[in-house]
């Protein structure tokens, strides 16, 4: 496999003294050179304002933004550049969906899977939605044929990978149950659109929400995908930018998707993910995807052996995040104890607090894979896992 | 101020590597006393996403003791420390207490408030138990 690391400038270092084995990508990803670059390139040489100005810097500022928007329209297989808007992050996309439809969510339901995290409940209850549950078997895999939609139900929102097990939900079977009960769906493709091939047209999903900076781009910047479908519902948040005629009785809005992006954006963030998109498509999707399931298969397989760690969640497709623990012994301690062999994982409840209800546990250890890492990584994590072990004996 | 209960502690972790830093706050930790399962309530626990703690606290002849637990070990270990030098001092003196330990046996960044929202909270926890106490007695 060639060695994608080398783009990444920050793997090269050292931590503790030894070699920085970096498995908390669920969490965030880290940068390459060349999205450094462009942010770095913009900001010395073409940054303004954009939509605003007649000059010359307003001008490209604008052209490299929407030529960024365009590239994630391109990405996600979208049928117009105005599906996409740029936001703050998926959390941010979430909750301008929530309320923009809150009239109808208000005092309805909002039917999820039992592996969401946070930013997929919390939005909706502040929404004034009641959040329901798909029930689940001992796997998390959910029972789709056990969905309950009543009258009340006003939208579906799904992971599209579970950010603590790594399972991968099936959106379309539930996109295909939707459109018989004419209910939208909301994907959240947060820890799936570094790791597979996505096309929102195949999914056939209303809203599509991910993060930047969970595939190579900048913190604070993300993408809400509004199908044209829905080109008409409401802004949930107002101000410059995105009217088209303002008096004190009156305000008209502009066109998607600059009606969704009232304010200055984050203009610098949305071009780091049209710089993204370019490294990723530059490897391959479907390279990444493939080289990242060996990986994480070899990982997983690894850790399946093990007689005292335990893995939680097991679907028929599997990527991004594993999650385990070690009897006796304390997820937190456990990495604690791994970080200082150079190793990074996450420990805790990771913003999932039903889905570690419903395991009747506390937290896990989660590695969590990008493009860059490889199997040698994973032998890391299993010789500090052994070691973990070693110490507690 | 100086105590020579830190002291002593620092002594102990001086010249250490990480895991035998680690090593030795399990073995305190083996040292400590477990809480009784009827005690660890969500009233005596401080909570954060990573481990959890029990705090209760009584006095003895005007002396402070507390009673501390955690479910990790390594946590468990350090409030095994903060239990040595705390307990068995007069209210006042442990409000005026600077555990200055643990900055020096390296363990700073498991003040911050991010992490485990730990060690902070409980020494808050702690320098409220003292102030109410000193309180009471003036």
């Amino acid at each position: 496999m060639t060695d994608f690391a080398k783009d990444f400038p920050i793997l090269s270092q050292k931590v503790y003294g030894k070699r920085l084995v970096y498995l908390d990508n669920a969490a965030t990803t880290q940068k390459p050179d060349s999205v450094i670059d462009t942010m770095s390139d913009f900001y010395k040489t073409e940054y303004s304002n954009i939509h605003r100005g007649l000059h010359y810097l307003s001008e490209v500022s604008s052209e490299k933004y929407e030529e960024a928007r365009k590239k994630v329209s391109d990405f996600i297989g979208a049928r117009d550049p105005s599906e996409v808007t740029f936001t703050s992050g998926t959390t941010g996309s979430i909750n301008q969906v929530a309320r923009s439809l809150e009239p109808s969510l208000r005092g309805n339901e909002v039917l999820v899977t039992g592996v969401e995290h946070h930013s997929n409940i919390v939005p909706w209850q502040l929404a004034g939605a009641k959040v329901k549950a798909i029930p689940m078997d001992e796997d998390c895999k959910s029972l789709l044929d056990s969905m309950e939609i009543t009258n009340k139900t006003k939208l579906i929102a799904i992971a599209h990978v579970s950010n603590v097990l790594g399972s991968v939900n099936e959106i379309k079977e539930i996109t295909e149950i939707a459109e018989d009960h004419d209910i939208p769906v909301l994907v959240d493709a947060a820890q799936s659109i570094q790791h597979l091939p996505i096309d929102v047209k195949d999914i056939d999903c209303d809203f599509l929400a991910f993060s930047g900076h969970k595939m190579y781009a900048s913190t604070g910047v993300g993408v809400l995908y509004t199908s044209n479908r829905f080109s008409d519902i409401m802004p949930a948040i107002g101000g410059g930018g995105m009217i088209d005629k303002v008096t004190f009785e009156e305000t008209t809005y502009l066109a998607p998707p600059l009606r969704f992006e009232a304010g200055t954006p984050d203009i610098a963030g949305a071009i780091s993910i049209g710089a993204a998109i370019d490294h990723m498509q530059k490897i391959g999707m479907n390279k990444i995807k493939d080289h990242e399931h060996e990986v994480y298969s070899y990982a997983r397989d690894k850790l399946l052996e093990m007689d005292n760690v335990t893995v939680y969640g097991n679907t028929s497709q599997m990527c991004g995040a594993v999650s385990f623990n070690l009897d006796n012994i304390h997820h937190y301690d456990t990495g604690l104890i791994l970080d200082k062999m150079g190793v990074a994982v996450r420990t805790g409840h990771h913003c999932a607090q039903p889905l570690m209800r419903s395991l009747g546990i506390e937290g896990t250890v989660r590695a969590s894979f990008a493009l860059y890492n490889t199997k040698e990584d994973v032998d890391m994590l299993i010789e500090g896992i052994n070691k973990v072990e070693m110490m507690y004996k | 101020m100086n105590d020579a209960i830190q002291d002593e502690i620092i002594e102990q972790f001086e010249g250490l590597e990480w895991f035998d830093k680690y090593g030795l706050l399990i073995s305190f930790a083996k040292e400590l006393e477990p809480m009784s399962e009827e005690f660890k309530t969500e009233d005596n626990a401080i909570s954060g996403c990573q481990s959890k703690v029990w705090i209760r606290s009584h006095t003895e002849d005007g002396k402070l003791i507390f009673d501390l637990d955690s479910d990790a070990m390594i946590t468990k270990g350090i409030i095994s420390l903060v239990a040595k030098v705390v307990n068995n001092r007069p209210p006042q003196e442990i409000l005026n207490a600077d555990l200055y330990f643990i900055d020096k046996i390296g363990l700073k960044s498991n003040l911050s408030p991010a992490r485990s929202n730990g060690l902070e909270s409980i020494i808050t926890r702690i320098k409220e138990v003292a102030k109410e106490e000193a309180d009471s007695n003036t």
